[in-house]
C-alpha cells in the first residue's frame, strides 16, 4: 500500500514535470509571470512527491517487502539495516530514482535561491530542469520501474551484491549523482542565456558555487570509487581506465576546464561562447555517462544489466538533449559573442587558454580510448582492447603539461606580462626541477615517466612555495610581524587564491602518490601453506594459520599473517579473508592493509583450498598510495574553503574580481575624490 | 706472455656470456610474468588484465606466460602467440598499426595543430587589441576612488 | 557557417550512430581469428583410459572438436545433437569427433557423460593448454578441422536447431567430400 502511494506520487511528479516544462514558455509568450510561478510550484511539489516515492521504497526495504521485484533483487533479511537502505541505489531502477530525486532537489533549491535575484533566468531554468526530470521519470516509470511487484512473493531476497556491502560503495553513487546533477544548474543557466539571447554579468558568480559544489561531489565520488576498488576488489590498484570509470572522469575534466576558463570571463569578460560550450559539454558528458553505464554498450566491471529497450530510450533522450543544447549553441551563440581583448601571449588569459587546450586534449584521449573499441566493433573491424597501457603512455604527458602550467599560470598577471617577468617566475622552479633529475636517478628512480612526473611536480611546488614565501615576507615586513604571521596574513588576504593554491597542492600530492604507487609497486603471488613465508621487498610475510570464519551473511576463510621487517621485528598481524556470501553465492576477497611510513602492505587471498591447507596469497607493497587520497582530501579542503570563503574569511574586499597585477602608474594630475 | 692475457680475456668473456644465459631467478620470473600479464586482457572478465584477474582462464593464461618466460620468450613473442589465438582483443595496448595509429598519434597531432591554430588566433587578437592608456584602463567608480583614497592615506601616514 | 558549426553537429551524429549500432552488438563476443589457420596439434590424456591422444593421430580425417564442461548448462543442451552427429558419421573412416573437457574435474565429467550418454572419445585439458591454444574463452565451442588439418569452422554456443543443420549440411558434408567451404 505504502509502495503504491510512492508509485502514484512519482506518476504525479511526471505530470507536474511536463507542466513545469510547458508553463514557463507560456509565461514567456504571454509575458505573464503567473505561468512561471506555476512552474515554480510544480518544481517544488515535485521534490516532495519524489521524496515520497523514495521513502516508500525505503519503507519496502525496511519491512522486507519482497513482493517488490527491485527490493527482491537488491536485498535480503540477513542484511544489516544500513545496507538494506543502501540497496535502494544498488541496482539500476533504484539508482535512477535516486538520480531523479537529486535532480528534483537541486531544481527546487536553485529556483528558490535565485527566484528574486535572477528572474530572467527562472523560466528557462524551470523548463530545462523539468525537461530533464520528464526524461528520467519516463524512463523510470515505463522502462525501469522500481515499484513493480511480482505476483508470487519470494520468501527472501536475492541479496545486495556483496561488493556493494561496503561504506565507501554506499557513498560513491550518490556523490557522483550530486556531481552530475549539480552540473545541470550552470547548464540550465547557459541554456537560458542561449534561449534569451542575453546573459547577466553575474552569471558566473551565481553559478560558481553550484559548479564548485558539483566539482567537489564528482571528485569525491570518483575518489571514493577508487578507494573502494583498492581495498575491496583486491588487485592493489584503484583506477583501471575502465569505461565506466572514464564515463565519470570525462565530465570531471571538462568541469575543471570550465572552472578555470570562467575566471577569464569574470575578469576580462571574454570567452563567453567557449564557456557556454564547456558547461554544455560537461553536462552532456554526464548524460552520455548515464547512457554508457546503463545501456550495455561497453563491457565493463560496472555495467548494469544489458537491455536494448532501455538503451534505445536513453539514447533517444540523450540525442534530443544533445541536439537541443548544441543546436542552440550553434544558432544563438553569435548573439553572445564577446570582443576578445587579448594583448599578449604571456597573459593570464592566454595561459587559461593553453590550460583549456590541454584539458580538451586530455578529454579527447579518454573519449577516444573509451569509444574506440565500440567504434571498431561497429565498423566490423578487428575487435581491439584499449587498456591502461594506452592511457598511461598517452594521457600522462598531457597531465604533465597541465601540472607545468599550474606552476606558471597563477603567477602571470592579467593582460600583459613580459618575458623578463616570466623568467623571474620560472627560473628558480626550473632550476630546482632540473637539478632534482640526477638526484632522483641516483636514488633509484630511473623510469623516464617517473622522472618527468616528479620533476615537473617539483617545479610547480617550488613555484607555489616561492610565491607564498615572497608574499609572507612582504606582509611580515609591512606589518612588522614574524614570517609565519606574514604567511597567515598572505593566506587570508586573498581567500580565493589561497583556496586555489590549496587545491593545486592537493593535485601535486596526488600526483606523487600516483607515481609511486603505480611505478614502484611490488607484487608477489605465491601459493602458501601455514608456516611458510613470502619475501616482499624488505619484509617477510609469514602465514601462521588458515581457518574458517563466518559473518552475518557470509562464511569463508581467514589467514593469520605475521609481517616482519628486515630486523626480524614484528610489524603487524594481518587477517585477509576470502568470503562467500550465502544468499547470492558470490565470493569476495577482503584485503588486509597495514600502513607503514612509506605506504601500504596489502594482502589478499584470492584462493583458499576447501580444507584450508593452503592458499594463494597476493602480497603487495604500495609505496605512498595513501597520498592519492590525502591529495584528494587537500583538493576537497581547498574547494570547501572556496565555497565558504565568505563565511570563513568575512566579506570579500575583492568582490570576486582579482585585482589586476599590472601596476598602473597614477598620473600626477589624477583626480581623487575623497 | 701476451697469449696468456688473450687467453684469460677470452675465458672471462665466455664466462660472462654464460651469465647472460644464466637461468632467471624466481623473483625475476615473477616480475616478468607480472609485466607481461598486465598487458594481456582477461577474455572472460570485463576489462581486467590477466594479472589482476582471479578467473580460471586468467590463471591458466598466467601459467602459459610463465612457461614461455622460462623458455626465454620475449614479451612481444608471448603477446604474438595470444594474438594469434584470440585476436587483437587480447592485448590491452592496441597495436600501433593500421587505423590504431589514429589513437596513438592523433592526440599529439591534434595538440600540435590546435596549438598552432591558437597561436595564430592569439596573434590576430594581439594585433587587434586596443592599446589602452592607464586612464582608460580601469574606469574607476566612486567606491573605487574611495578605496584608493583610503589606501593612499595609509601609505602616506604609515597607519594600518 | 563557421567550421565548428559544421563539425560539431557531424560529430554528434557520428556519436549517436555509433551508440545506436553499439546497442545491438555484444561487447563480450570475440570474433574468431583462428579460422583458416592450421589446427594446433595437442597431446592430452584420454578421459577414461588416460592414454595420450594426439590430434595428429587423426591426420587426413575431418575432425569435429568440441570443448565442453560438466558445469556448463548449454553443453548439456547440445550434447544429444553431438551424439546424433557422431552416430551419423561414425562409420565413415574419414570422420572423427573428439571432445575436450575444459576446466573440470574427472569424476564430474564422467558423471555428466553417464547422465547424457556418450559415443565418442574425450580428452582432459584441466590446465587449459589445449583450450587456450584454440582461443577458447567459454564453453561450448566447436571446431571443424578439414582433412588437411586446417580449421574451417568455429561454433560458439550450443549446436542445436539451425546451427545443427548448418554444421551437417554446410560444413561436415562438404569437407568430407573434399570441397572447400563457401562464405
Amino acid at each position: 500500500m505504502i509502495l503504491e502511494i510512492g508509485h502514484f506520487a512519482v506518476i504525479t511528479a511526471l505530470v507536474l514535470a511536463v507542466v513545469g516544462m510547458i508553463t514557463p514558455w507560456v509565461g514567456l509568450q504571454t509575458k505573464n509571470g503567473a505561468w512561471v510561478a506555476v512552474g515554480r510550484q510544480a518544481v517544488t511539489l515535485n521534490f516532495f512527491l519524489i521524496s515520497i516515492g523514495m521513502l516508500a521504497m525505503v519503507y519496502s526495504y525496511v519491512t522486507h517487502d519482497y513482493s517488490v521485484k527491485y527490493v527482491f533483487s537488491t536485498s535480503n533479511s540477513k542484511l544489516p539495516i544500513f545496507y538494506k537502505v543502501a540497496g535502494l541505489w544498488g541496482g539500476h531502477e533504484g539508482s535512477l530514482l535516486g538520480w531523479a530525486w537529486i535532480l528534483s532537489l537541486f531544481c527546487a533549491l536553485a529556483v528558490w535561491i535565485h527566484w528574486r535575484t535572477q528572474p530572467a533566468v527562472m523560466p528557462y531554468l524551470i523548463s530545462i530542469e523539468s525537461t530533464l526530470l520528464t526524461g528520467f521519470l519516463l524512463l523510470i516509470l515505463f522502462l525501469s520501474n522500481p515499484f513493480e511487484r511480482t505476483l508470487f512473493i519470494p520468501p527472501d531476497g536475492k541479496d545486495l551484491n556483496p561488493l556493494l556491502q561496503d561504506p565507501a560503495m554506499v557513498i560513491h553513487p550518490p556523490m557522483l549523482y550530486l556531481g552530475y546533477v549539480g552540473l545541470s544548474i550552470p547548464y540550465s543557466f547557459a541554456m537560458a542565456a542561449l534561449f534569451s539571447g542575453r546573459l547577466s554579468e553575474e552569471w558566473i558568480k551565481v553559478t560558481q558555487r553550484w559548479t564548485l559544489f558539483a566539482w567537489l561531489a564528482l571528485t569525491t565520488g570518483i575518489l571514493m570509487g577508487g578507494y573502494w576498488a583498492y581495498y575491496e576488489l583486491g588487485w592493489g590498484g584503484y583506477w583501471g581506465w575502465d569505461p565506466v570509470e572514464n564515463a565519470s572522469f570525462m565530465p570531471w575534466l571538462i568541469a575543471t576546464a570550465f572552472l578555470h576558463s570562467v575566471m577569464v570571463q569574470e575578469t576580462r569578460k571574454m570567452f563567453m561562447v567557449w564557456n557556454l560550450f564547456l558547461i554544455i559539454l560537461a553536462f552532456s558528458l554526464s548524460l552520455i555517462g548515464t547512457f554508457l553505464v546503463r545501456s550495455g554498450v561497453l563491457s565493463s566491471v560496472h555495467s548494469f544489466a544489458n537491455d536494448p529497450g532501455r538503451g534505445i530510450f536513453i539514447l533517444a533522450f540523450l540525442t534530443f538533449m544533445l541536439c537541443l543544447s548544441f543546436g542552440m549553441l550553434i544558432f544563438r551563440s553569435s548573439k553572445l559573442k564577446s570582443k576578445v581583448e587579448m594583448e599578449s601571449f604571456l597573459s593570464r588569459e592566454a595561459i587559461f587558454l593553453y590550460n583549456n587546450l590541454f584539458f580538451m586534449i586530455a578529454f579527447i584521449i579518454v573519449f577516444i580510448g573509451t569509444l574506440y573499441p565500440l567504434f571498431m566493433e561497429v565498423m566490423k573491424f578487428q575487435k581491439v582492447s584499449v587498456g591502461p597501457p594506452y592511457y598511461n603512455a598517452v594521457f600522462m604527458p598531457v597531465a604533465w603539461g597541465l601540472i607545468l602550467l599550474m606552476g606558471i599560470g597563477p603567477y602571470i598577471p592579467w593582460r600583459k606580462s613580459s618575458v623578463a617577468s616570466l623568467k623571474g617566475i620560472v627560473t628558480l622552479p626550473f632550476f630546482v626541477a632540473f637539478c632534482s633529475l640526477p638526484l632522483f636517478y641516483l636514488v633509484g628512480i630511473q623510469d623516464i615517466y617517473a622522472l618527468l612526473a616528479l620533476s615537473i611536480t617539483l617545479f610547480t611546488l617550488t613555484a607555489i612555495v616561492r610565491d607564498y614565501s615572497a608574499l609572507a615576507k612582504m606582509w611580515a615586513e609591512r606589518d612588522g610581524v614574524s614570517l609565519s604571521r606574514g604567511l597567515a596574513r598572505a593566506f587570508r588576504q586573498n581567500p580565493r587564491k589561497s583556496a586555489g593554491m590549496l587545491t593545486h597542492l592537493g593535485v601535486l600530492v596526488m600526483t606523487v602518490g600516483i607515481v609511486f604507487s603505480t611505478l614502484f609497486q611490488t607484487e608477489k603471488i605465491q601459493v602458501i601453506k601455514p608456516g611458510e613465508t613470502l619475501a616482499l621487498n624488505n619484509y617477510q610475510v609469514k602465514l601462521v594459520e588458515l581457518y574458517p570464519v563466518t559473518g552475518v551473511n557470509w562464511s569463508g576463510y581467514e589467514g593469520l599473517f605475521e609481517v616482519y621487517d628486515k630486523n626480524k621485528r614484528l610489524v603487524t598481524v594481518l587477517r585477509p579473508q576470502k568470503r562467500l556470501y550465502e544468499v547470492s553465492q558470490t565470493p569476495t576477497t577482503e584485503a588486509a592493509i597495514h600502513q607503514i611510513y612509506t605506504g601500504h602492505i596489502f594482502l589478499t587471498l584470492p584462493e583458499v583450498t576447501p580444507d584450508a591447507s593452503s592458499a594463494r596469497l597476493r602480497a603487495l607493497h604500495n609505496p605512498l598510495v595513501m597520498w592519492v587520497w590525502y591529495g584528494g582530501g587537500i583538493m576537497g579542503l581547498g574547494v570547501l574553503m572556496n565555497i565558504f570563503r565568505g563565511f570563513i574569511f568575512g566579506p570579500s574586499r575583492n568582490k570576486g574580481v582579482t585585482t589586476p597585477a599590472v601596476v598602473v602608474p597614477i598620473p600626477d594630475n589624477a583626480e581623487i575624490v575623497t | 706472455m701476451r697469449q696468456r692475457y688473450v687467453l684469460i680475456t677470452l675465458i672471462l668473456l665466455s664466462l660472462s656470456s654464460m651469465a647472460f644465459s644464466a637461468p632467471l631467478t624466481e623473483d625475476e620470473i615473477q616480475v616478468k610474468v607480472r609485466e607481461i600479464s598486465k598487458t594481456l586482457r582477461c577474455a572472460v572478465c570485463q576489462s581486467e588484465s590477466v594479472w589482476e584477474s582471479n578467473a580460471e582462464l586468467a590463471l591458466q593464461m598466467r601459467a602459459i606466460v610463465r612457461e614461455r618466460v622460462i623458455a626465454g620468450e620475449s614479451g612481444d613473442e608471448i603477446r604474438a602467440y595470444f594474438i594469434s589465438r584470440y585476436g587483437d582483443f587480447i592485448v590491452l595496448k592496441p597495436q600501433v598499426k593500421g587505423i590504431n595509429q589514429v589513437i596513438w598519434f592523433g592526440p599529439f597531432i591534434l595538440l600540435a595543430v590546435s596549438a598552432f591554430l591558437i597561436y595564430r588566433k592569439i596573434r590576430v587578437w594581439v594585433k587587434q587589441a586596443t592599446k589602452v592608456t592607464p586612464s582608460e584602463l580601469a574606469p574607476i567608480d566612486d567606491a573605487g576612488r574611495q578605496r584608493i583614497a583610503e589606501a593612499l592615506k595609509t601609505y602616506h601616514t604609515g597607519e594600518k | 557557417m563557421k567550421t565548428w558549426q559544421v563539425v560539431l553537429p557531424l560529430l554528434i551524429v557520428c556519436l549517436v550512430v555509433v551508440f545506436y549500432h553499439g546497442l545491438y552488438g555484444n561487447p563480450s563476443y570475440i570474433p574468431p581469428v583462428i579460422i583458416n589457420t592450421p589446427a594446433p596439434d595437442f597431446a592430452a590424456p584420454e578421459l577414461y583410459e588416460g592414454k595420450e591422444m594426439r590430434l595428429s593421430d587423426h591426420k587426413g580425417k575431418v575432425v569435429v572438436l568440441n570443448f565442453w564442461a560438466s558445469w556448463c548448462r548449454e553443453c548439456a543442451l547440445e550434447h544429444s545433437s553431438l551424439l546424433e552427429v557422431n552416430r551419423r558419421y561414425e562409420n565413415d573412416p574419414q570422420f572423427v569427433m573428439i571432445g575436450v573437457n575444459y576446466q573440470d574435474k574427472e569424476n564430474l565429467a564422467k558423471e555428466y557423460l553417464e547422465k547424457h550418454g556418450n559415443n565418442f572419445k574425450h580428452v582432459r585439458d584441466y590446465a587449459g593448454k589445449v583450450s587456450i591454444d584454440y582461443g577458447i574463452y567459454g564453453v561450448p565451442e566447436t571446431f571443424v578441422i578439414d582433412k588437411e588439418g586446417m580449421i574451417r569452422h568455429k561454433s560458439i554456443g550450443p549446436i542445436i536447431g539451425e546451427s545443427y543443420t548448418h554444421l551437417i549440411d554446410k560444413v561436415i558434408e562438404p569437407l568430407l567430400r573434399g570441397e572447400t567451404l563457401k562464405g
